[in-house]
């Protein structure tokens, strides 16, 4: 179609986009070759230099990473695995399936920081119930401060969040599955468990896929949680890369540096994602 | 191995969909559940398959209680009106599923599976997806995936009636011939339709089946000449079968204004509210014959279907030619009077043509 004014129509809808995803991207990306501090706020030009410190002398950044894939990936794992234990045992003709399947969302109705916060009470080493309940057997983990443990209280608060929005989508994808196959598979003499591995998986596989990319995206970008519940602590043991980057960005003023590693994260994640997608696509569908 | 029901009873809403249904099915024989839609055919082969729990009532299969057997040991096979299979898995996947269920080797699966494929001449479609078959092809594919198994219970539930025409005719077909293979020496066949003219041609032990409720049981020729009321004439005939109201007298029946003699078998019924039933084919185009007039005619393949009308009195007539009528115009039909049933008022067969209940 050759329309005269064509580009005055797309123009909001253009401008927006402009606005709130091309320029930042390109200004991330100049202000990544500046060396922009509090010292020396400007858009200079230093080069490759913030990227050259980045790859050869900064090994908190790629620690913060490394932890960061593994807390996400344990926890969407986790999430996965959950929510679809709860998927399905509100997909079945249960008693009280509806009020199960609105308790079972509450978490995710809640707002992160301010559980994030009763988790940290809950958690709180001498006065918090949790290790309160524990003293009857004699232990009294350090839940926020000793370095190990303090990254499964993060997978737990994180699990316990964000589990709902998996068996959301996990329960909308049981529910959209057509009936005839379960028939079919009992009367071919599968039993539940069969069933289960051979027939329900199976066919759950593309929205296994989706649900699992949309929660690694989001887990990836964990930081409030951090944030409220061990502020990367102790030490840096919980520190992830978005808690890095908003340190360097935001408290120490290292605009260039963090523009830097915000870009690299970028280009890192991308990549990693996409392998992801393909890898799960070629397990699950076997395509 | 004979399957016994006992008075089963299904009743989850308002309407029973089973009413006290009671049979005795042996191995090696084909039985034919013959009923219109939403008679309770599929809810009777649910219940034998283990798919619902009826209300009251029991099935034994081989001298033990059946219903308490889960459905994934029953050792029955399915095949649904809608084609159901694995939408996931190939075709020789979706084949071989049930025998992956049981501990067998994977030589002897390939075997079997390509047996099975045989004999639904489905052979070099094994990698193929279901969902790039035909409605025919996956049919096919139930089928074979039902035959594999070498079940002893075999179900099929009105499997031709989502299928064209053409197709219809070819899978029937096939099915006869799977059928006389000798496939049925142990196995108890239970096929389901709404067809008269399947259940004919099957020509196997025939449960006519309406709400639920059995209506009567016997071989398919008996239940065509000696349908023993109206529900199972009219069910056992498409077009259903006419059904007139008459009085017999002085070895006369009148209805209309026409007046015909009665046949030796009808003779002697004098009673009122007396029902004339006159199969559509029984009824033949003749110029010297009684005037109708025509309400609509649908040419159904080679064959004319007139829907016709004299006072209160409607009858359908088939004619095996293509002719072509106007609506209002008006016809001279005649009627093989010999062929005629009769029904007592409460819907009882009173005579038939073919013995049945004589005088």
């Amino acid at each position: 179609m050759n329309f005269k004014h064509k580009y005055f129509f797309l123009f909001p809808g253009l401008f927006v986009l402009i606005g709130i995803l091309i320029f930042p991207i390109i200004f991330v990306v100049r202000l990544s070759l500046s060396g922009w501090n509090s010292y020396n706020p400007g858009l200079d030009y230093i080069g490759l230099e913030n990227y050259i410190r980045l790859f050869t002398d900064d090994p908190r950044f790629w620690e913060s990473f490394f932890r960061l894939s593994f807390l996400s990936v344990t926890t969407v794992i986790l999430q996965y695995v959950i929510g679809f234990a709860l998927a399905h045992m509100v997909w079945k003709d249960i008693k009280f399936k509806r009020f199960f399947r609105v308790l079972f969302l509450v978490p995710m109705m809640t707002t992160p920081v301010i559980m994030t916060v009763i988790w940290r009470t809950f958690f709180h080493e001498s006065l918090g119930p949790v290790n309160d309940m524990l003293s009857i057997f004699g232990v009294a983990p350090k839940w926020l401060t000793d370095p190990v443990i303090a990254k499964f209280t993060v997978i737990i608060v994180e699990v316990w969040q964000w589990t709902p929005f998996m068996f959301l989508l996990l329960l909308a994808g049981l529910l959209s599955l057509p009936k005839e196959p379960f028939l079919a598979a009992a009367i071919d003499g599968a039993s539940p468990v069969r069933k289960f591995i051979y027939v329900t998986f199976p066919l759950m596989a593309p929205i296994s896929i989706g649900a699992i990319i949309i929660r690694l995206i989001e887990a990836s970008k964990i930081m409030d949680t951090v944030y409220v519940l061990t502020s990367g602590g102790p030490g840096t043991s919980t520190e992830t890369s978005s808690f890095y980057i908003f340190i360097k960005g935001l408290r120490e003023f290292q605009m260039g540096y963090a523009a830097s590693m915000s870009f690299t994260y970028l280009i890192i994640m991308i990549i990693s994602l996409t392998i992801i997608a393909k890898v799960l696509t070629k397990l699950l569908l076997k395509e | 191995m004979d399957l016994v029901a006992n008075n089963l009873s299904y009743k989850p809403d308002d309407q029973y969909h089973l009413n006290e249904v009671s049979f005795n099915f042996k191995e090696g024989n084909l039985y034919t559940i013959l009923g219109r839609t939403l008679s309770g055919k599929t809810t009777l082969l649910k219940t034998i398959a283990g798919l619902l729990t009826p209300d009251s009532g029991e099935i034994e299969f081989d001298g033990k209680n059946f219903l308490k057997v889960p459905v994934w040991e029953r050792n029955v096979a399915m095949v649904y009106q809608q084609f159901i299979n694995y939408p996931h898995l190939n075709v020789f996947e979706n084949i071989s599923f049930p025998l992956k269920q049981r501990k067998i080797d994977q030589t002897v699966i390939n075997d079997k599976v390509m047996d099975a494929l045989k004999s639904v001449g489905l052979v070099g479609f094994e990698n193929r997806k279901i969902q790039e078959l035909s409605g025919g092809q996956q049919q096919r594919v139930s089928l074979a995936r039902s035959l594999v198994k070498n079940a002893k219970i075999l179900l099929l539930d009105e499997p031709l009636v989502n299928l064209d025409y053409k197709l219809r005719e070819q899978l029937r077909e096939e099915f006869k011939n799977l059928f006389s293979k000798g496939l049925a020496d142990e196995t108890i066949l239970i096929y389901s339709t709404t067809d008269p003219r399947e259940t004919m041609e099957l020509n196997g032990e025939v449960i006519v089946l309406d709400e639920g409720k059995v209506l009567q049981v016997g071989p398919a020729k008996e239940i065509f000449e000696n349908p023993n009321s109206l529900k199972v004439a009219e069910i056992s005939n498409d077009p259903p079968m006419n059904i007139i109201e008459a009085k017999i007298s002085d070895n006369h029946i009148k209805f209309e204004g026409i007046d015909v003699e009665a046949p030796q078998h009808l003779s002697k019924l004098t009673e009122d509210g007396l029902k004339i039933g006159l199969r559509s084919s029984d009824i033949e185009l003749n110029e010297n014959g009684h005037e109708f007039e025509v309400e609509l005619a649908e040419i159904s393949g080679s064959e004319t279907l007139l829907h016709l009308k004299r006072g209160n009195t409607k009858i359908i007539v088939s004619i095996e030619e293509v002719l072509n009528f106007k609506i209002h115009d008006k016809i001279k039909i005649n009627f093989k009077i010999d062929k005629a049933y009769a029904f007592h008022a409460d819907g009882k067969l009173a005579s038939s043509p073919f013995g049945g209940l004589n005088g």
